[in-house]
């Protein structure tokens, strides 16, 4: 056996071994396991290699010889404790616990949004005597109860992901509660509570949600956990370009504005010309076209 | 010298062999590393020489091996200051491992005994090794 011939088995042996590492976490415990491995498999080879085999044939042999390389690693996982096996097992070790503090907040928001809107709407209705005046403010006690779930849950660390930074926190609260306060005063207006004209309102705030929205998740960067990562490792990857390529995410956040701006001024103009009737169809235009820019930027043909 | 590698004139005697020799992989690698500081490929060669032929115990098991007896601070390793094709780890027994490996080896010879009496076997080695 020649140096060459070594030299190009021991390649074969470092590929297989790299396949067969893959996925385990890389601790300085895992990488001398590895180092350990492969000189031992190499000084085999070349005595199989000596014996008579081919090179392919005695790398082959030593490889059958070293045995399960899953129950190795396996073992080596419980020697070491890094590295869970299963999903079952990794949720179970890397378990976090919801605390009782954001169980109440989330449960005060609850409340404060049924009510808040059931009030609204009861007030809508002329089941309750309300003035219109006090609508508004219940829409808001309302929004703001669903805006403060989201926040809150996007907020708080569970066991499959990282708490989110409470700036993007608050990011989500404002679009939820402008796309919320927006719907609501939109449910008022089709109960004839309030006048045609706030419909400018209402479109007002689900749009400037909207765009936030957009902002917000074209922006978005992958931060799962690492141990999730790796135990999803292997399925199919969804395309991240927006997180690769924040050019491409700026582009998208100007395409984005642009569109509603147009969306917007097209809406309040054919409501006050044609009729609210049928200017929500611009809205929906916009919609579209957000939704098409998204879907072709992120399979890069823009 | 190695009582485990007598086998009967079947084949089936084979696994049994084999599943006794796992049995005792921790003394055995302590066997061969009071003979000297080794390494993975040095050990598991040894094995393979006097199991003769079909590889009892796998090297995947010797590395887990390698690892609990290091965790209970019977051997300690070491890496070689070779330079061509990556160093090596070596293994070497501690104080502790000297002490561990007689107690086993008592164990088994008293095990023998127990065992050959009860089958009415006879080592044909016997007299010849240890």
């Amino acid at each position: 056996m020649t140096d060459e011939t070594i030299r190009s088995t021991g390649g074969d042996v470092h590929r297989l071994l790299d396949e067969a590492f893959l996925g385990i976490e890389m601790t300085a415990d895992a990488q001398d396991l590895k180092e350990e491995v492969r000189v031992n498999l190499l000084a085999r080879i070349a005595e199989l290699a000596a014996g008579g085999h081919s090179p392919d044939d005695a790398a082959v042999r030593a490889l059958e010889e070293l045995g399960d390389i899953r129950e190795l690693l396996g073992a080596s996982a419980a020697a070491t404790a890094t590295v869970p096996q299963g999903w079952a097992e990794a949720v179970e070790r890397h378990r976090v616990r919801i605390k009782p503090s954001s169980v109440v907040g989330a449960g005060i928001a609850a409340l404060a949004a049924a009510v808040g809107l059931v009030v609204a709407l009861l007030g809508a209705s002329r089941a309750l005597p309300l003035p219109v005046g006090v609508l508004f403010p219940l829409i808001g006690i309302g929004a703001t109860g669903v805006a403060w779930i989201v926040g809150e849950a996007l907020a708080r660390e569970t066991t499959t992901k990282h708490p989110m930074p409470i700036k993007r926190t608050s990011g989500y609260f404002f679009a939820t509660l402008l796309a919320a306060y927006g719907l609501g005063v939109g449910g008022l207006i089709a109960l004839h509570a309030i006048p045609l004209w706030a419909t400018a309102l209402a479109a007002l705030g689900v749009v400037a949600g909207l765009v936030l929205f957009a902002i917000l998740g074209a922006t978005q960067t992958n931060r799962r956990k690492a141990w999730v990562r790796m135990m999803r490792r292997g399925r199919p990857r969804l395309t991240r370009r927006f997180a690769d390529e924040p050019e491409v995410a700026v582009r998208f956040g100007i395409y984005t504005t642009v569109t509603w701006a147009v969306a917007f001024a097209g809406f309040v103009m054919l409501g006050a010309t044609i009729g609210w009737a049928w200017s929500w169809l611009c809205l929906l235009g916009g919609f579209v076209v957000m939704m098409l820019t998204i879907a072709r930027m992120l399979f890069r043909s823009i | 010298m190695n009582p485990t590698s007598v086998t009967t004139p079947h084949g089936d005697g084979r696994a049994f062999a084999a599943d006794l020799l796992r049995g005792h992989t921790d003394t055995i690698v302590l066997g061969i590393l009071r003979g000297g500081d080794n390494y993975g490929y040095e050990i598991h060669k040894a094995i393979r020489d006097a199991a003769g032929g079909d590889h009892e115990i796998k090297e995947a098991t010797l590395y887990a091996t390698y690892r609990r007896l290091q965790r209970d601070g019977l051997v300690e390793s070491y890496w070689g200051d070779e330079t061509q094709g990556g160093r090596r780890k070596y293994y070497r027994i501690t104080d502790a491992g000297q002490a561990v490996f007689h107690n086993n080896v008592a164990a088994w010879v008293a095990t023998r005994r127990i065992i050959d009496s009860l089958l009415g076997a006879r080592d044909p080695m016997e007299g010849h090794g240890q």
